[in-house]
């Protein structure tokens, strides 16, 4: 059985990021405020959205790309280190 | 903040919630608990299984400050509070960089405190030590910090009824008394209970805070019409500060001893999975929830300053308690949640604070080789001192030095290029690790006791630590371990070699 490590997973880093830098209400232009969403301003709204976002794609992360070791509880023997399922 | 409304309800609710936590802990969760082996008795003898060590984690990593701090803070930022969810899903980004390596090798090693690690990896007393004390200092001021909190809502809930002094060290010997009996598994199921009337509170806060004060909608409405800057798109600096924030905590909360104690003490991989991505979804149910309150609470006390708005819990819970009976018990609740926050971080931190004392200050420095059943016996006691210390401290704060008390995050989030880069970077070397260490604190430590939080929107910590990686890197490849030192290495990584 292989083992997976998120650190290893290279993609997993750029998206994490991006979903970050897109959370964070940098890029709106300073001072808006419409239209306002179920209470939230738009740059709050797609901000809490993101972190929704950010929730999910860590359960898909945690869910999937870490194994070290087999459901036993044993580290598996013959380490292969490797993110990607094969 | 006060709840004058309470008074000797506040009392019995105190004294029988503590009771009733000391008396379901002593009963539930001390069997099987040895109190002469470190790891059964600092770790739960790593076999927390998923639904404890989730709620330890919860209950843990939110304090009383979340319930009672948050709104406030909301209150005066406006909707760039926000942050405050997202960071507090960044605490879980933070694990994923090292948790799951941790785990498996504190499991193979049988690690009981975070310095273990160090010792394992870098091989130096001195870089265990520095590592240690600061992570004991990083500590002893979050314990300090928790104790003045809960002086303060003891006060509030009994509308003074109760002096701060007295009830503080009520609770404490209430904590040392299911600590000292059933270590981290008894505080684990404390923290459950903790855990279950926190959420209970909150969610019926924002519950009676729309019946009484109106939406969110209609308070967003108001604030446009009168404080448009705290609905409007931040300025860049703002953002800087949102992105320190993610760092600062993501990072720092992460490797809070007592967290990485929390990676320790799971009894299955699996287990520490399921409770992680429970985590990331409880800022949704907790900082989130606060926030709204806050919003709601600029349309219903308006132009409040700065000292003002840190009593709007109290302010909005008296108005709901004096409208309806329901109202009046449901805010006692509240209150409860208050109180079970703040108990069931400070315990958590009372235990990894005795364990740092027993494991690697009595056990490494002062009595190598000692018997651990010894170890166990002078950490609690020396645990026990030091909190007593702390709450005089709490009771009568120093005039001057008070910044002293104020290093938290700044100072603990300096062990985590240890892990983030010792964990995956043959390379890292004891010098450059201790060095970075050193200097990333120095920057932090100094940048707060000048009075200089924030650079642009960076905290000192986060800066430190970004001197810290590169001092650490640059004397790392300066200065590399001997060559034996590097076969060790090479061994411990080769497990999870490419």
């Amino acid at each position: 059985m292989d083992i997976r490590e998120p650190i290893k997973v290279k993609w997993i880093w750029p998206v994490l990021i991006a979903i970050i830098l897109l959370g964070v209400p940098w890029y709106f232009p300073q001072g808006a405020v419409e239209p306002i969403i179920l209470g939230f301003p738009l740059w709050a709204f797609v901000s809490l959205v993101m972190s929704v976002v950010l929730s999910l794609f860590l359960y898909y992360v945690v869910t999937n790309h870490w194994r070290m070791e087999n459901p036993s509880g044993q580290a598996p023997e013959g380490r292969k280190a490797g993110g990607e399922s094969k | 903040m006060s709840l004058p409304f309470i008074g000797w309800h506040g009392v019995l609710v105190i004294a029988l919630y503590a009771l009733f936590i000391m008396g379901a802990t002593l009963y539930m969760a001390t069997k099987g608990v040895s109190r002469k082996n470190m790891s059964s008795f600092y770790l739960a003898g790593k076999g927390l299984g998923p639904l404890l060590l989730f709620f330890t984690m919860f209950s843990t990593q939110y304090s009383g400050n979340t319930v009672v701090g948050y709104p406030a803070s909301a209150y005066r930022m406006g909707f760039p509070w926000l942050m405050s969810v997202p960071y507090m899903i960044m605490v879980i980004v933070g694990y994923l960089l090292f948790a799951p390596r941790l785990y498996s090798v504190s499991k193979r090693y049988g690690f009981v405190t975070p310095s273990d690690w160090f010792d394992k990896r870098f091989g130096s007393k001195t870089v265990s030590l520095v590592a240690t004390l600061l992570m004991t200092y990083g500590l002893l001021n979050y314990l300090l910090e928790q104790l003045v909190a809960m002086g303060q809502a003891i006060e509030g809930l009994t509308g003074g009824v109760i002096p701060y002094i007295a009830g503080v060290i009520f609770l404490c010997i209430i904590m040392f008394i299911y600590e000292g009996m059933g270590g981290l598994k008894a505080v684990a199921f404390a923290d459950f209970l903790n855990g279950v009337v926190i959420l209970v509170g909150v969610a019926g806060f924002v519950i009676l805070s729309f019946a009484n004060f109106g939406s969110l909608g209609e308070a967003t409405k108001n604030l446009i019409a009168t404080a448009p800057a705290k609905v409007q798109v931040p300025p860049i600096t703002t953002s800087f500060n949102w992105f320190s924030y993610y760092i600062l905590v993501g990072i720092g909360a992460a490797v809070y001893p007592h967290a990485i104690q929390r990676i320790y003490a799971a009894n299955s991989e699996e287990t520490l999975k399921k409770s992680l991505i429970r985590m990331s979804w409880m800022p949704f149910a907790t900082t989130f929830v606060v926030f709204i309150v806050g919003i709601i609470g600029t349309q219903a006390f308006p132009n409040l300053d700065r000292m003002a708005s840190e009593q709007l819990v109290g302010m909005m819970a008296n108005t709901i308690a004096m409208k309806s009976t329901f109202g009046y018990w449901m805010m006692i609740v509240v209150y409860s949640g208050v109180l079970a926050a703040i108990i069931s971080t400070t315990d958590s931190v009372i235990l990894s604070l005795s364990s740092l004392l027993s494991n690697d200050i009595y056990g490494k420095v002062i009595s190598p080789g000692a018997e651990e059943a010894k170890k166990v016996t002078w950490g609690k006691t020396a645990g026990i001192i030091l909190v007593l210390l702390l709450v005089l401290i709490a009771w009568k704060p120093p005039g001057t030095l008070v910044e002293i008390f104020t290093l938290k995050f700044e100072v603990l989030i300096q062990v985590a290029p240890a892990f983030l880069l010792g964990l995956y970077w043959k390379g890292m070397s004891k010098t450059g690790v201790l060095l970075g260490m050193l200097s990333g604190a120095v920057l932090a430590g100094g940048m707060t006791f000048s009075g200089v939080k924030t650079w642009h929107g960076w905290h000192g910590g986060v800066l430190g630590l970004v001197l810290n990686i590169v001092v650490a890197v640059v004397f790392s490849l300066a200065f590399p371990d001997k060559k034996y030192e590097q076969d060790k290495t090479e061994e411990l990584f080769s497990q999870y070699a490419d």
